[in-house]
């Protein structure tokens, strides 16, 4: 017995230890700071599933340090301090069957309102405004159907950010053109996948307008971990003025100035994927792009008023430069709107990453649009290849998205 | 060491090497006949493995007390079977290739079963070792072989009686017989000792009504929907007719359930004359539908009426390849009974304009969809 | 049984058995050099083989997990791409799971389960072999593919349809499709063979419920995998054949569903998560009595809830797919069953405490890494409560708060479990004693650097960083305690406090190995048959297969209780207890002879399934190396020839014990 030396045990560390996880985790429902923190909703549906966990993160707190008091107490009380070997019992089946009993009780408390509150969340009933989410390699796509009560009266669609109005019961209807996505906007809901060739239903409301982060939450492929999405809460008034906005006619630039230039370079370069709506070529024809016939999800992001968004290229890079979006992340929830609807003005334009992305997009994002991978999807990209633009048409290119607005 | 029956197979594997590698660098790499090659080299080798530690590894000493060729042969039904190859092979280079392939085969079977036999007859004067060598050689090969091909003719039967009865028949029939193997295994696996018996009675009139079943649904051919389908074509784009009234083709044998609800994104309803339309997740009735450009979108139709209706989808119009003639685009569900669904899977490469707005109708019925797509 | 008793030659005609066996087909007998490893079909050398394989691959995916530590420990990190990075995540996954967790778990079954039943091998040795060949043949097929073009890259999950040719267009992910399909070959054959041994060749006496309590988690861990495995070789063939044969099984275009992947993963996926934990949960039920001198409290209360967590495990695989868009009344019914397995989860962990209530606790490494087990797995059960309530589990389920909840259920589980297992029965495996000094550094810097590694994933995923990304960004990081930058930094540095932990631990091997204490005959005072012979084993394990009276025979042989006193008093030393059975050994033992065709047909497999990859070709060779091993297996002699290897006894009174190779 004594072939092995003893060593002193330091159950203090254990205990701290632990002490520090338990603590730390109950903290972090206070932080203010992080966008994506799950622990602070911001609207009824992300509230009914924090109330579940105010109770059921309490009960494995009290369990845990039930348990864990136990076993300190019994490493230090039952240590070997030369008593006699104990007699062989093989256990107390009462004491057994309480252990089970008071377990299962508990669990049933939180059952039940478990059970509650998975119907609740998957209720559709009071729906009052309905927006197609389509999930891609790596972008999310938003179209509003016609919805004429909400001002809606032709298709909308744009990308990067999901605008919709606060205190609004909103559904979201969720499918894939690739394969499977998460939607998921942690201060308004839970996560929902995006499966290709389904369609699935998530609930999103927000208390007041404001900005809520997200990311897409499926391992969806190289660039997954770029692949965001900021949800835009407007109030009522400024979202029927931002849908107005989304369906204003197109204006062509002026004739003969740099943005009418840079019109024509979209057209050549831009135009077969990126649909704009209004655009017409020089024979007065509407141009409809084709992104089936290049990209293998058969889509790329429409950019009719692209200077509304503040995020492009799957809100990976911000077309805002870092201090007008301090102004309009850090706005106050009643000026919000008024922020956000300003859209991107020529001095607040970010040109660095613009202009790179327009340079040579798969060296700014991880994408599939290299030649040599293409074979196995019949040659189509999987993401905006490199277009060899010079620096001048980038200027022309600039300049002419500045318009659309 | 090596002795007849090894050196001849071990020549057979030099040889089938060779020709493989010429085939490879000479002729065609990758072509099927490398494979049949390897193929060779592989049945070759392993046969010269097992001669040489079967019989040539310790019947060296047997030979040398017994002379092995003082035995009797014992009885072969392997010429006739080689023969019947042969037959077969120059029947099939007369008319299928089908009788080619298989008499191929059944001349290549033959010859190693008759090599083996004739080389293991030789072994030793022991016939009952004899033959224990033949089964250790073959054993490994007939038996998995054979039961591959009772499993195929197994399969090839129940597939001649599933594509002769209806469908619903076809389900009720296999259920229960499904049932009666599972019961009787039970009884077999629970009863040890009427294993034997039952068993040799059991299999044989089982197979026996399998061959009578399978060779009537054969002979009484398929059942009709499957020969209009390939006789008609009828769900051929050029039979598909939206009209009113019931295609001649395109209507015949329509399958009215649909279990794929997770995918729909709207529903059509035609009840008393009257078309109208809900959407996943929305309780009120719609007169617009909008739908993803570009992505596979399912929307279900479900007739409430008493006469028969189809859902049509109107999509714009196109330029027929290079010429100036422009043709209507959509395309329709089959007609459907009252209480009866059909579903339209779409996916639209292009949006609708304002001068060809898309729209779901109902030949027959009033109102109209909307159908935009961004 | 599995020894083969020597056929008496007088009933066998001279013909049949061959006097020489020619070449390969003579079964190997060497006892020393390469050949006795590569060769063996000794349980115990197969287990110390398994042992050695998962703890390459252990700092195999370790090595991954440092290297993804190290990319995110600060935004935007530079260190590994972003494709080289899904990789990294991937294999780490698949090498902890598939190539150490299982096999680790395999090493300790094959050694211990056939000593502590009082059997002398396994019921099938050869399979047995080729179930650890066919392990190193798929941990190869994985891990090759490093070589050829970049690993598999779409997660240890692998969902539909981002596995499919287009969306992983580099071989990746058809080397884990066949290095899977292999290594659960070898998990099943295993299974098989070990079901058989438990339900055959238990020593007699030995009742079901007189059964070692780690002998009954492998027993019911082996079922697990005998009706799991199957499902995921299915799910794996059919993206064999979408991938290498143009089949459409998850092709959505083509009409499919791709929740059917993720239906057929899961439910392979959750029994084995069971499949990893219930083996170290054995261990420490070996563990906790022994070192605190008392039986496991509720001994049949430990053997149901074990089974009872291995049949309900079969009914919650849908707890992984909350967000994946199942009905409200699929994710409510397994919302409550996955509440019900904690349950019985619970209750183990309960009958471990009353173990140790009113005992008389030694605090060796074994123990202490048992206790450390008891207590992180509580921490990673309740957190695993936590996302039972499927609204809560929304918000966390593919961000960091999983991966917390599962480090400390499988790194605090079946880690520390199956380091407590390393200290417990290294003497008996090897004879010589493990360090306990750096025994106590291993176990303490795991243990801080575990908690400073996962703990603080829980607050990174509370606060909404998903899992699988390659970078994380400022932007979303926060500020204030809770950023995630802080804890990211802080989890990236106690993984290396954690790496130098594991490194204490192969310092220890080394040091052991050269300079270790040579282990006394029974040097914990176990409990259990294992003890019951020589460190290591003999050959043939016993010298005369014990006869079982009691749950802990052992201890019984050296106890009793006192009547008057009621306390437990001892009458015989463990040498004694041995003595005692070397003096009645049985004459005429006999073991299977060692072979090549495990080996063989494992390759012939291996060969096969780079054909899938590169041609039929290589797939013809394959099958024909695997033909002729099927051959040679069968026709190989059941013994080798007893001229080679077993003097004749002259006057038959020395005890006849072949040795094996």
């Amino acid at each position: 017995m004594d072939t092995v030396s003893r060593v002193k045990s330091s159950r203090r560390r254990i205990l701290g230890t632990l002490v520090g996880i338990a603590a730390s985790a109950t903290l972090a429902g206070c932080a203010q700071n992080a966008p994506q923190d799950t622990w602070e909703p911001k609207g009824p549906n992300a509230e009914m599933i924090h109330d579940l966990d105010n109770l059921v993160f309490p009960i494995a707190y009290v369990v845990g340090i039930i348990v864990l008091g136990l076993a300190l107490y019994i490493f230090w009380k039952f240590k070997d301090r030369g008593q006699e070997i104990p007699v062989q019992g093989h256990g107390k089946p009462y004491m057994e069957i309480t252990l089970t009993v008071v377990p299962a009780l508990i669990l049933s408390v939180v059952g039940v309102f478990t059970f509650r509150t998975i119907f609740d969340l998957a209720e559709t009933q009071d729906t009052e405004i309905v927006i197609n989410v389509t999930g891609q390699q790596w972008w999310w796509e938003y179209d509003y159907p016609v919805q004429p009560e909400h001002g809606i009266n032709q298709p909308i669609v744009t990308s990067g950010q999901l605008v919709f109005p606060a205190g609004t019961k909103v559904l979201l209807r969720e499918t894939s053109r690739d394969v499977i996505h998460s939607y998921w906007i942690p201060a308004l809901n839970g996560k929902k996948d995006a499966v290709p060739g389904r369609v699935h239903l998530l609930r999103l409301e927000a208390n007041e307008p404001g900005l809520y982060a997200g990311q897409c939450a499926e391992f969806c492929g190289l660039s997954h971990a770029n692949m965001r999405m900021e949800a835009i809460a407007l109030s009522k008034e400024d979202f029927a003025k931002w849908v107005a906005n989304q369906q204003k006619a197109y204006v062509p630039p002026a004739a003969g100035t740099v943005e009418a230039e840079g019109e024509a370079v979209y057209i050549a370069q831009c135009a077969r994927c990126h649909q704009v709506n209004g655009l017409k070529d020089a024979q007065g024809k509407p141009i409809i792009s084709a992104p089936d016939e290049y990209v293998y999800s058969g889509a790329a992001p429409n950019l009719t008023a692209l200077m509304t968004r503040n995020t492009f290229a799957g809100a990976m890079f911000d077309l805002v430069n870092e201090k007008c979006r301090a102004d309009v992340w850090g706005a106050p929830s009643e000026k919000f709107g008024e922020a956000y609807l300003k859209g991107v003005t020529e001095d607040c334009l970010n040109q660095k990453d613009l202009r790179a992305w327009l340079r040579n997009a798969p060296e700014m994002k991880p994408m599939y649009a290299e030649p040599n991978l293409l074979g196995p999807s019949d040659g189509k990209y999987r993401g905006m290849p490199y277009l060899a633009l010079t620096e001048d048409d980038i200027d022309k290119l600039v300049a002419y998205l500045l318009t659309l607005k | 060491m090596f002795t007849t029956g090894s050196k001849y197979f071990i020549g057979l594997t030099a040889l089938s090497v060779v020709a493989t590698v010429l085939y490879l660098f000479l002729v065609n790499p990758s072509d099927l006949g490398a494979l049949a090659l390897v193929g060779l080299i592989t049945s070759a080798a392993t046969l010269s493995g097992v001669s040489i530690f079967t019989r040539d590894s310790d019947t060296e000493t047997v030979e040398q007390a017994v002379d092995a060729s003082a035995g009797p042969a014992s009885a072969s039904f392997w010429p006739i079977v080689v023969a019947l190859g042969a037959a077969m092979v120059l029947l099939g280079l007369a008319t299928e290739p089908v009788v080619f392939v298989l008499g191929i085969a059944v001349l290549v079977g033959g010859g190693v079963e008759w090599m083996v036999q004739g080389w293991s007859d030789r072994a030793s004067a022991n016939a009952a070792y004899n033959s224990e060598v033949r089964a250790k050689v073959l054993g490994g090969i007939e038996y998995p072989g054979l039961s591959a091909v009772l499993t195929i003719i197994v399969a090839f039967l129940f597939s001649r009686i599933f594509l002769a009865v209806s469908k619903d028949a076809a389900t009720i029939f296999f259920m229960l017989v499904a049932a009666v193997i599972f019961a009787l295994g039970f009884v077999f696996a629970a009863r040890t000792d009427l294993r034997k018996k039952a068993l040799s009675v059991v299999l044989p009139v089982s197979i026996a009504l399998l061959a009578i079943a399978g060779v009537v649904s054969a002979l009484s051919g398929e059942r009709k929907q499957l020969v209009d389908a390939a006789r008609e074509d009828h769900f051929a784009i050029e039979h598909r007719e939206c009209g009113e009234e019931a295609s001649k083709y395109y209507d015949k044998h329509a399958n009215n359930r649909v279990p794929l609800r997770k995918a729909v994104i709207a529903t059509i309803t035609v009840e008393n004359n009257e078309v109208s339309a809900k959407m996943i997740g929305l309780d009120r009735k719609v007169d617009t539908i909008t739908i993803p450009r570009m992505n596979s979108t399912t929307v279900l139709f479900r007739n409430l009426d008493d006469s028969e209706r189809r859902l049509v989808v109107n999509l714009g119009s196109a330029k027929v390849g290079d010429t100036d003639v422009v043709e209507p685009l959509g395309t329709c569900t089959q007609l459907t009974g009252k209480g009866q669904e059909q579903v339209l899977t779409l996916t639209i490469p292009k949006p609708a304009t304002a001068e060809e707005p898309f729209s779901f109708t109902v030949p027959g019925a009033n109102g109209e969809i909307k159908l935009v797509v961004p | 049984m599995a020894i083969i008793e020597r056929p008496d030659t007088a009933t066998v005609p001279a013909v049949v058995t061959p006097s020489q066996a020619f070449g390969v087909i003579k079964r190997p007998v060497a006892s020393s050099g390469w050949r006795e490893w590569l060769f063996t079909v000794d349980h115990k050398k197969i287990g110390i083989m398994y042992g050695a394989v998962a703890l390459f691959f252990f700092i195999v995916g370790g090595v991954e997990a440092l290297l993804i530590r190290l990319q995110l420990a600060a935004p935007d990190g530079r260190i590994l791409s972003a494709d080289q990075y899904n990789q990294m995540f991937t294999m780490h996954g698949t090498t902890m799971v598939f190539l150490f967790g299982m096999p680790m778990a395999a090493a300790f079954a094959n050694y211990f389960l056939p000593l502590q039943i009082g059997a002398r091998d396994v019921a099938f040795p050869r399979l047995n072999a080729l179930s650890l060949w066919l392990l190193v043949v798929g941990g190869l097929i994985l891990n090759a593919s490093w070589f050829l073009g970049g690993a598999a890259d779409g997660g240890w999950f692998m969902y539909a349809p981002n596995s499919g040719p287009v969306f992983s267009p580099s071989n990746g992910v058809d080397y884990w499709v066949l290095g899977l399909q292999v290594a659960g070959l070898a998990s099943l054959i295993g299974s098989i063979n070990l079901i058989v041994t438990v339900l055959n060749m238990r020593a007699p006496g030995m009742t079901l419920m007189k059964m070692p309590i780690f002998t009954w988690m492998i027993l019911v861990v082996q079922f697990l995998l005998v009706f799991s495995l199957p499902v995921i070789t299915v799910a794996l063939v059919l993206l064999m054949f979408q991938r290498s044969y143009g089949a459409t099984f998850f092709d959505v275009s083509q009409g499919a569903d791709p929740l059917l992947w993720q239906h057929l993963f899961w439910i392979f996926g959750h029994p084995e998560v069971y499949v990893l934990i219930l083996p170290a949960f054995g261990i420490i039920s070996e563990v906790l009595p022994t070192f605190s001198r008392k039986p496991l409290f509720g001994y049949p209360f430990v053997v149901f809830s074990g089974a009872a967590i291995g049949l309900v495990g079969f009914g919650v695989w849908a707890h992984h797919m909350f967000a994946s868009g199942l009905g409200p009344v699929s994710v409510a019914v397994f919302s409550i069953a996955t509440m019900a397995i904690a349950i019985p989860t619970g209750v183990k962990v309960f009958n471990w405490l009353l173990t140790m209530w009113g005992g008389k606790i030694w605090y060796t490494t074994a123990m202490k890494f048992a206790i450390g087990l008891v207590t992180l797995f509580t921490i990673g059960g309740l957190s695993g409560v936590t996302h039972s309530v499927a609204p809560s589990d929304t918000q966390q389920t593919d961000t960091y708060y999983i991966v917390a909840h599962f480090h400390y259920v499988l790194f605090g589980g079946m880690v520390f479990g199956l380091f407590s297992g390393f200290y417990y029965w290294w003497p008996k495996v090897f004879g010589k004693m493990l360090n306990e000094k750096l025994g106590s550094w291993n176990f303490w810097l795991m243990v801080i650097g575990m908690n400073m590694t996962f703990g603080p994933m829980h607050i990174l995923g509370l606060q909404g960083q998903p899992r699988r990304m390659y970078v994380w960004t400022e932007a979303r990081a926060g500020e204030g305690f809770f950023n995630l930058g802080f804890w990211n930094l802080i989890a990236s540095i106690g993984s290396f406090i954690l790496a130098a932990g594991v490194l204490f631990f192969l310092i220890n091997i080394v040091h052991t190995a050269k300079k270790g204490k040579v282990a006394p005959a029974d040097p914990w005072d176990a409990r259990t048959l294992e003890w019951i012979t020589t460190n290591p084993p003999k050959p043939h394990n016993f010298d005369r297969i014990p006869v079982v009276h009691h749950l802990d025979e052992f201890f019984h042989r050296k106890y009793a209780e006192d009547t008057a006193t009621h306390t437990m008093k001892r009458y015989a030393t463990a040498e004694e207890v041995i003595k005692a059975e070397e003096d009645a050994a049985d004459a005429h033992i006999h073991l299977p002879s060692p072979s090549y065709w495990p080996l063989v047909l494992a390759l012939g497999i291996g060969v096969l399934c780079m054909g899938v990859v590169y041609g039929v070709p290589v797939m013809v060779v394959g099958a024909a190396i695997l033909v002729f091993s099927v051959f040679g297996w069968v026709l190989e002699p059941s013994t080798a020839d007893d001229s080679e290897i077993d003097p004749p006894s002259v006057d038959g009174s020395t005890k006849e014990i072949a040795p094996i190779g």
